[in-house]
C-alpha cells in the first residue's frame, strides 16, 4: 500500500524518512501528522523511532539503512547514536563511517542484498557498507548521474529508477541488483525519486503531491497491492536461494 | 604541457565593429542541433505492467551485459558481479562520466603498467578543457547556433540590441550607463549611507522587524534612503529620452529597497515593459567598472570549432532542454527581427532550414560584439568537449535561465522555484571538482612504498620516483605500516647506516664509484615517469659535475619544491632524515607550500628524528627558521615517557576509584530509607547516591541532592496526608 504523506508542507518525504524492513526513522520535530501517518501503518510492526543527524532533519539522505544495519555520517552527535541505538532493535548494526561524500543517502541506494555506490565512494566505506549492511556493493551510475542514492528507490521487490533511464540500462541495472526496475517519478514529475518516497516490501510512502498514476506504478512495481510482512521475503529468502541456486 | 595547451585553448576576443565578421558568422543561422532532442521518455502504468511481467517471468534477458565496458554476456551471477567489481569497471565509468569511450580489458591493463598515461599529462589535459567548458555552458544560459560554415557559436540572447541601459542597485550604490553601439553615451554613479554600518542589513529592513532604534545614525539612514530614491529617481527621469529609445533595459536590483528605487511611485520604468529585463549573471557591487564589466560580459559571443567533424556527435542523441518548437518561439521573442526590406546595417540572413527569424517588426542591429575564437584543430577533440558540457548542464535547463529575461517567462519565474531545484543544481555541479579517476587507480594499485636503494642518491631516486607516482602523498596508511617495519627493523637498520655512512665517504673521494652507483638505479626508472624526474637529473647532473653532495641534496624539486629531506621527511623515514641532515641537507629549506622539511612531516617519529638531530648537532643550522620546535635529548624523551606512564597510572587509579564508589552507590540505593537514614558514614542523596557535603535539601529523614530527586523520591512514595 502506498500511502501519501507531507512532512511540513514538503513533499519530499524521502529526506526526512528513512524505511526499512525492520525499523523506520523519522525526522524529529515534524508535526504529529507526519509521524501518525507513519506510525499508523508500521507500528504494529517496525518500531517508528524519532531522530536527527548533526541536529539535521534531512536523515533520510544523511543515512543509509537496510534491515541488517544502519550507516550514520560522521557528522552524527555521541548523543544522537546513542538514542538511535537504544531505539533499533538489537539485531540491527548501527556504524559511523568517515566519509568524504557525507550525504551518505545521496550517494548509496541498497536493500537488503545488493547496494549501488557513487564510483568516487571511498574503499574503506565500501568495506564497511558490505559488512555492516549485508550487502554486495556494485559502483554504478544511473541515467549518467552518480548520486545514485537520489534516483533510485529500492526494496527487495523492486525499484524506481531516475525517468532517463534507457531500457538498456534499466536492464543491467535490474540484472545486477536481482530485482525488476522501471523508470519513473514522483510527486508529479520529479526525478529525484528516493527524496520522494520511502519503500520497503510491504509498504511506501511518497509526496503529497504523487499523481495517481505514479502511485499505481509505485504500487505495482514494488508489488505492494496485497503486501504483508511475511516470512518468504525477509527471513527465509536467503536460506530458499540457496537451496535453489 | 598543460598550461601550453591551456593558453592555446582560451580564446581570443575580438571586438565586432567591423561587422563583416559577424555577418560571415550569422550567414545561415540556425539553432544548434545540441539544442534539439527527443521527446520525453513516458512512462505510464501498462508499460510497467508489461516490463515487470517480462522481468519476472522471461527472466533477466538483455541485461547480461555491461554496457559500460562491452563485456558480457556474463553466463553466471559470479561473472556478472566479479566484472561489476573490478577496477577496469571502476575506470570505464569514470570515464563515461568524463563522457569518453571505455577501454577494453587489454588498453586497461597496458595503462596499469605504463604509467605514463595512468598518472601522466594527457588526460589531465583533456579534462582541463572539459571543466572549462563544462563551466561556460552551465555558468549562465545562453543560446547555441550553427551557421553554414559549421561553426558553432553561443550568446547571451540580450546582445542583440541597439540602444542598451545597464542599471544596477544594491546597498545604497547606484551605478547606471546608457550605451549606444559599443560606447557609453551617458553613465552616472551614486552612493549614500544606507546599510548599517558594522551590522549590515538596510535600515528599512531592521524597521521592519519592530521597535524601530531612534538613534541619530538611524534617522541619519532613514533620510538618507528616502534621499537615494529621489535621486535616483532623478536621474532615471534625466535619462528620459534615453530611456524611451532604447530597445533593452537590464537592471539588477535585489530586495524590495532596490526595486522600489528602479520601479517604485512615479517611476519611469515599469517591470512589464518588454524591454526591462534583469541581468543573466551575478554581478558585484555596483560602480562604473562593474557596468563596464556587465556590458562587456553580456556582448560577448563564443565560437566553437567547424561542426562538419563532430556533425555526427551533435546528433539527435542529447539530453532534453527544450522542444525545438519552443527555443524557436524563444529565439523570436528574444532575437530581434531582421528583415532584408529595412535593414539598416546591411547585412542579411539566409533562409535556411531548422527555426527561422521571425519577420517584421522594427528593425535592429548589432552593436558591440565581442568575438571569440577556437583553433580550430582541436578538430573532433573540443567537439567532444563542447558536447560534454552540454550533457552536463542536463538539470538546469537553458530555456529558465537562458531566456528568463523573455516576458513569457517572467510570470512563470516564481513557480520555478520547487522544492526539488536545489537537488538538480547540486547535481549539475557535482562533477566539477572531483579527482581524476586515473590518479586513484595507480595510487591504489602501487603497493605500500619501500625504499630499497642503499646510497643516499639511490634513495632519493626513489623518492622521487614514488612522489611522482603519488604513492607518498596518497596513501597515508602505506606510510604507517611502512613505518611501523622501519622502526621494527630499527636494530638492523642502524648497523645499515653505518655501512651508509661509509659508503657516503667513499663516495666523496671516488667519484667513478658513484657514477657507477647512480647509473644502476636510473634503469629501474620507467621511463614514463622521466619527464618528472628533474630533481633526480639536476641532483645526479650534480654528482657528475662535480658539484658536492651538500648541493645535491638540497636542490629543490621544480614540480614542488620539494627537497630530499622533505621526500624523506613526508615519506615518514627517521634513519634517512637523519641520515640526510648528516650529509648536509637543509632543514630551512621551504618547498612551494612554505613548509620546511619538519613541518611536512606527518609523523611523528620524522619529527622526532628532527629534534635529536638538532639535540645531537646544536650549531651545525640555523635551527631558528626550520621550525623544529627544540632539540630532543634521550634524557628529555625518557622523562617524557616517565611523565605519561605516571599519568597513565593516575588515571587507572581514577578509574579504579570511581568503580569502588559506583559499587558503594549502588549498595546505598539498595537499602530501605530508614537504613539510609542510620547507615550513613557520609551523607548521600537517598535517590541517586551522590555525595552530599551538607545537606541542601530534606524532608522527614531522607536528604537530596537536588529538588529533582526529591520530587521522583515523593512520587514513588506518596505522603499519606489523612494521618
Amino acid at each position: 500500500m502506498a500511502v501519501r504523506v507531507q512532512f511540513e508542507n514538503n513533499n519530499e518525504v524521502g529526506v526526512f524518512s528513512k524505511l526499512t524492513n525492520s525499523y523506520c526513522l523519522v525526522a524529529i520535530g515534524g508535526s504529529e501528522n507526519f509521524y501518525s501517518v507513519f506510525e499508523a501503518e508500521l507500528a504494529d510492526t517496525i518500531p517508528v523511532i524519532h531522530a536527527s543527524i548533526a541536529g539535521c532533519r534531512i536523515i533520510g539522505r544523511m543515512t543509509v539503512a537496510n534491515k541488517n544495519g544502519l550507516l550514520v555520517p560522521s557528522s552524527t552527535t555521541d548523543t544522537e547514536l546513542q538514542h538511535i541505538r537504544n531505539s533499533l532493535p538489537e539485531s540491527v548494526k548501527v556504524q559511523r563511517i568517515e566519509e568524504r561524500l557525507s550525504a551518505l543517502g545521496n550517494v548509496i541506494a541498497c536493500n537488503d542484498y545488493v547496494a549501488l555506490v557513487h564510483p568516487d565512494l571511498d574503499r574503506d566505506t565500501e568495506e564497511i557498507l558490505a559488512d555492516t549492511l549485508d550487502v554486495e556493493v556494485f559502483r554504478q551510475t544511473v541515467a549518467g548521474n552518480v548520486l545514485v542514492g537520489s534516483y533510485t528507490a529500492l526494496s527487495n521487490r523492486g525499484g524506481i529508477v531516475h525517468p532517463k533511464t534507457s531500457i538498456q540500462d534499466q536492464d543491467e541495472l535490474s540484472s545486477l541488483l536481482q530485482v525488476p526496475l522501471v523508470a519513473g517519478t514522483v510527486n508529479r514529475g520529479s526525478d529525484v525519486v528516493a527524496a520522494g518516497l520511502v519503500v520497503n516490501d510491504w509498504c511506501a510512502f511518497c509526496g503529497m503531491d504523487t499523481t495517481s498514476t505514479e502511485i499505481s506504478v509505485i504500487e505495482s512495481v514494488f508489488k505492494l497491492s496485497k503486501a504483508q510482512p511475511d516470512a518468504i521475503t525477509s527471513t527465509m529468502r536467503a536460506s530458499l536461494i540457496d537451496t535453489m541456486s | 604541457m598543460a598550461s601550453s595547451y591551456k593558453s592555446e585553448y582560451i580564446p581570443k576576443s575580438v571586438k565586432v565593429h567591423d561587422l563583416n565578421e559577424f555577418e560571415k558568422l550569422l550567414k545561415g543561422v540556425k539553432v544548434a542541433a545540441c539544442m534539439l532532442t527527443d521527446t520525453p521518455h513516458i512512462v505510464d502504468e501498462a508499460s510497467v505492467i508489461r516490463r515487470v511481467s517480462a522481468l519476472t517471468l522471461g527472466g533477466l534477458s538483455g541485461g547480461d551485459q555491461c554496457s559500460c565496458c562491452g563485456a558480457g554476456p556474463f553466463h553466471t551471477r559470479a561473472q556478472q558481479t566479479a566484472h561489476y567489481k573490478h577496477h577496469w569497471h571502476a575506470h570505464n565509468l569514470k570515464r563515461r562520466l568524463f563522457g569518453k569511450g571505455p577501454l577494453s580489458l587489454v588498453e586497461f591493463n597496458s595503462r596499469q603498467d605504463d604509467n605514463s598515461s595512468v598518472s601522466g599529462s594527457d588526460s589531465e589535459v583533456e579534462d582541463t578543457g572539459s571543466t572549462d567548458l563544462f563551466a561556460a555552458a552551465t555558468r549562465h544560459c545562453k543560446a547555441f547556433f550553427s551557421n553554414t560554415a559549421g561553426k558553432v557559436f553561443c550568446v547571451y540572447r540580450c546582445i542583440l540590441h541597439h540602444k542598451k541601459v545597464i542599471l544596477m542597485v544594491s546597498g545604497g550604490h547606484f551605478a547606471g550607463a546608457v550605451y549606444s553601439g559599443g560606447a557609453i553615451a551617458v553613465h552616472k554613479t551614486l552612493h549614500s549611507y544606507l546599510v548599517r554600518r558594522g551590522q549590515g542589513q538596510a535600515q528599512s529592513t531592521r524597521d521592519q522587524h519592530g521597535n524601530m532604534p531612534k538613534s541619530a545614525g538611524a534617522s541619519l539612514r532613514r533620510y538618507n534612503q528616502a534621499q537615494f530614491i529621489q535621486h535616483v529617481q532623478d536621474i532615471l527621469t534625466s535619462w528620459t529620452e534615453d530611456l524611451t529609445g532604447c530597445t533593452l533595459i537590464l537592471y539588477r536590483a535585489s530586495g524590495p529597497l532596490n526595486q522600489s528605487a528602479l520601479f517604485g511611485k512615479g517611476s519611469l520604468l515599469s517591470k512589464d515593459d518588454p524591454r526591462v529585463r534583469a541581468l543573466p549573471f551575478p554581478t558585484r557591487k555596483p560602480t562604473f567598472k562593474e557596468v563596464q564589466r556587465a556590458h562587456a560580459t553580456v556582448a560577448n559571443i563564443e565560437v566553437y570549432v567547424p561542426i562538419q567533424k563532430g556533425q555526427k556527435l551533435l546528433g539527435g542523441s542529447m539530453p532534453l532542454y527544450l522542444t525545438s518548437k519552443r527555443l524557436s518561439q524563444q529565439i523570436s521573442a528574444s532575437l530581434p527581427s531582421y528583415s532584408p526590406g529595412s535593414n539598416r546595417t546591411g547585412f542579411l540572413l539566409d533562409r535556411t532550414p531548422g527555426p527561422s527569424l521571425s519577420k517584421g517588426g522594427q528593425s535592429r542591429f548589432v552593436s558591440h560584439v565581442t568575438y571569440r575564437e577556437v583553433k580550430p584543430s582541436l578538430g573532433i577533440n573540443t567537439m567532444e568537449l563542447f558536447q560534454k558540457a552540454l550533457i552536463s548542464s542536463t538539470g538546469k535547463p537553458l530555456a529558465k535561465t537562458g531566456v528568463d529575461n523573455s516576458v513569457s517567462d517572467r510570470g512563470g519565474r516564481k513557480s520555478q522555484k520547487s522544492p526539488t531545484k536545489p537537488l538538480n543544481r547540486a547535481k549539475s555541479r557535482e562533477p566539477a571538482p572531483r579527482e581524476l579517476p586515473t590518479q586513484m587507480v595507480s595510487s591504489e594499485d602501487e603497493g605500500p612504498c619501500f625504499i630499497d636503494s642503499e646510497t643516499p642518491v639511490g634513495w632519493i631516486k626513489t623518492l622521487s620516483e614514488q612522489s611522482s607516482k603519488g604513492v607518498i602523498t596518497n596513501s597515508r596508511k602505506d606510510l604507517l605500516n611502512d613505518n611501523s617495519v622501519c622502526s621494527a627493523a630499527s636494530s638492523d637498520e642502524e648497523l645499515d647506516n653505518k655501512n651508509k655512512n661509509q659508503a657516503v665517504t667513499k663516495k666523496k673521494k671516488k667519484k667513478e664509484d658513484t657514477k657507477t652507483t647512480n647509473k644502476k638505479p636510473s634503469q629501474k626508472i620507467p621511463a614514463s615517469i622521466k619527464n618528472n624526474q628533474t630533481t633526480l637529473e639536476t641532483i645526479i647532473e650534480g654528482w657528475e659535475c662535480d658539484v658536492c653532495l651538500e648541493d645535491a641534496c638540497n636542490m629543490a624539486d621544480p614540480s614542488d619544491g620539494n627537497t630530499a629531506l622533505h621526500k624523506a621527511a613526508i615519506a615518514a623515514k627517521p634513519c634517512m632524515v637523519t641520515e640526510l641532515l648528516g650529509v648536509g641537507g637543509d632543514p630551512c629549506m621551504r618547498n612551494h607550500h612554505q613548509q620546511t622539511p619538519y613541518a611536512a612531516s606527518p609523523h611523528h617519529d620524522t619529527r622526532l628524528a628532527f629534534r635529536m638531530f638538532q639535540a645531537s648537532h646544536p650549531d651545525k643550522y640555523n635551527y631558528a627558521k626550520s621550525h623544529i620546535p627544540g632539540p630532543a635529548t634521550p634524557q628529555q624523551l625518557e622523562e617524557e615517557r616517565e611523565r605519561k606512564a605516571q599519568q597513565k597510572r593516575a588515571k587507572r587509579h581514577r578509574d579504579k576509584q570511581k568503580q569502588v564508589e559506583k559499587i558503594r552507590i549502588s549498595k546505598f540505593l539498595e537499602m530501605t530509607d530508614a537504613q539510609k537514614a542510620n547507615a550513613c558514614e557520609i551523607w548521600r542523596c537517598f535517590m541517586c547516591g551522590a555525595h552530599l557535603s551538607k545537606c541542601p535539601y530534606e524532608y522527614g529523614e531522607c536528604r537530596f541532592c537536588s529538588t529533582k530527586c526529591l520530587q521522583n523520591h515523593r512520587n514513588l512514595r506518596p505522603l499519606k496526608l489523612s494521618a
